[in-house]
């Protein structure tokens, strides 16, 4: 994190066929982002508008990171990205089917977001000039998402918490899963999977706490699966 | 409120204490483990000084282990130092200390430059690295030992190791000041520094640490490494006071004679009442009840007397002047030199 990137060659070979699955993960990401959004507004009517809005949101930051693609003549690997997620898209989808929208919440608002800053995070100092002004605007408003997931489960957190620890069981080990597979990628780009896993683990802990978990809760839940 | 930004002293210890607070996640990991671990707040803190003032604080625990420097994983080092920082900023907390490595780390790898740790920008007045009063406890600790010992540090031959940082320039400074006739061994790795130090100084030799070492009648250690020393007791002078400040405070165990005392540097013994949960002599194995490194107390100190801002920072800051402030106010809560 001291280093900024110094040594990547954007140009390169290497870094453009990295790119070109990293880049389609997040496209595909805040595709599924927005439609799972959609997706929650209609199990929460009372949010709708606004969750419809971050539906929008999430579409602007697809379009965005599909121009830091097109910027350096990378074509996304999206056939790649649409695996990359099928597992947490079937969960969620599962969820969504019969209402739990407890477990919606967690996947979108909480994993996949918490997935996504950490993601940016790490890869702000090391993106290429055109990326990096894209990401930093992304990532302010990733910071609101998380947020409208925290606020609602903090309200209700009494009757979802043992909902929320069995969906942490059911969906984190996925995570490291996915952070496994795309590890020599990112590396690749200058991200190291430590930086990844440990902003991660910082953002979605925050998030738990702030939800109403204890230190010792949050401890456990974030470490589901790290190590299996 | 303050707050302390601790890490534990070895993998091995890591390992042990997360085991015995239940952490079992955490309990059986390896080092690529703790690289990836977030700093988590352990302990909440309530000190009652001698004034009778109450005040609360925090234990942040950072995962850094030393064995993060040994092994070269210095992006995870430098990650657990500004995570935590950040940690802390976010809790709202006024001073926190950078005890043991972190502090060390901060300096070395310039961290200064990250001031924006994502939605976090940190601001380094809320921090203290905690070394005006770890150097002021070493000077109480040489002036109150040396003379039991029949050393008079008035004509004594005093080696500071680690004579460049931040705590071992400044206990030069008092040492030239207070003891301009003694004879003052200047030692440090990097020898540019040293020179240019001791022009600063105006005072002081420059030897290698083999050479200094026998002459001795008193040894400051403040240079720390990941790993610790090894040094033959009977190579020393004797008498000789050791004062071990540096890190891994484990000279102690190292040295057994019976003409050397080595006392723990920037220690301190407090008279005050400390509620603290899980903490207390867990985190350092070597602490005992009712000891507390000295670094850390500075910012109990600052939060008691409400001076919220960064006493001591960067390197080569400390002045006999903030030494006295920091000295003064740490007696009157309730603090001592340890001297045992």
């Amino acid at each position: 994190m001291v280093e900024r990137g110094a040594t990547l060659d954007y140009q390169s070979e290497a870094y453009r066929d990295a790119y070109s699955r990293i880049n389609a993960i997040v496209i595909e990401g805040e595709q599924e982002a927005a439609e799972n959004y959609v997706h929650i507004a209609e199990l929460l009517a009372d949010h709708r508008e606004e969750l419809l809005s971050l539906a929008k949101m999430e579409s602007r930051h697809k379009k965005g990171f599909e121009a830091c693609g097109r910027n350096l003549q990378v074509t996304p690997d999206l056939p790649f990205a649409k695996q990359f997620f099928a597992k947490l898209r079937a969960n969620f989808q599962k969820a969504f089917a019969v209402g739990d929208v407890v477990t919606c919440l967690l996947i979108q608002a909480l994993i996949i977001e918490a997935f996504a800053i950490s993601a940016y995070n790490i890869y702000i100092p090391v993106a290429d000039p055109f990326a990096r002004k894209i990401t930093e605007g992304v990532v302010k408003d990733e910071y609101l998402h998380l947020n409208f997931g925290q606020r609602w489960l903090k309200e209700h957190f009494a009757e979802v918490k043992d909902r929320l620890k069995e969906a942490n069981r059911e969906n984190l080990p996925l995570v490291w899963q996915m952070l496994n597979e795309v590890e020599e990628d990112a590396a690749q780009l200058g991200m190291e999977k430590a930086a990844l896993v440990e902003d991660f683990l910082i953002a979605y802990g925050d998030a738990l706490a702030e939800i109403g978990f204890t230190t010792r809760e949050v401890m456990q839940l974030t470490a589901m699966g790290l190590a299996a | 409120m303050f707050g302390l930004i601790g890490h534990l002293t070895s993998l091995e210890h890591a390992q042990a204490l997360a085991y015995e607070l239940g952490y079992l996640e955490y309990a059986e990991r390896d080092l690529d483990f703790w690289c990836m671990a977030p700093p988590q707040t352990l302990d909440e803190i309530k000190v009652r000084s001698l004034t009778g003032q109450v005040i609360e604080g925090r234990y942040i625990e950072s995962c850094f282990v030393p064995e993060m420097l040994s092994q070269n994983r210095f992006k995870a080092a430098t990650r657990k130092v500004i995570n935590a920082m950040a940690h802390a900023q976010k809790q709202g907390i006024d001073i926190t200390a950078l005890g043991g490595f972190t502090s060390i780390i901060f300096e070395n790898f310039n961290l200064e430059q990250i001031r924006d740790v994502r939605n976090v920008s940190l601001d380094f007045k809320r921090f203290t690295t905690g070394n005006t009063h770890t150097a002021y406890i070493i000077t109480r600790q040489m002036e109150l030992v040396a003379p039991e010992m029949g050393i008079d540090l008035e004509h004594a031959c005093i080696l500071v190791c680690g004579a460049t940082g931040d705590i071992g320039s400044a206990v030069c400074r008092w040492l030239a000041y207070h003891f301009p006739k003694a004879d003052l061994l200047l030692v440090a790795r990097n020898h540019q520094r040293l020179q240019e130090f001791q022009q600063e100084l105006g005072t002081g030799r420059i030897l290698s640490l083999t050479e200094a070492l026998p002459l001795a009648d008193v040894v400051v250690w403040v240079a720390s490494m990941p790993k610790g020393m090894d040094i033959d007791p009977t190579q020393l002078k004797h008498p000789c006071l050791m004062i071990d400040g540096g890190y891994p405070k484990n000279l102690r165990t190292k040295i057994q004679h019976p003409q050397v005392r080595v006392l723990q540097g920037g220690m301190v013994e407090h008279a005050l009442d400390i509620d603290w949960k899980v903490i207390s002599s867990l985190v350092d194995m070597n602490v005992l009840e009712r000891q507390m490194y000295a670094c850390f107390a500075e910012a109990m100190i600052l939060e008691f007397e409400g001076w919220h801002t960064n006493f001591s920072w960067g390197r080569n800051q400390i002045t006999l002047e903030k030494m006295a402030q920091i000295g003064a106010a740490s007696v009157k809560h309730g603090f001592r030199p340890l001297l045992r």
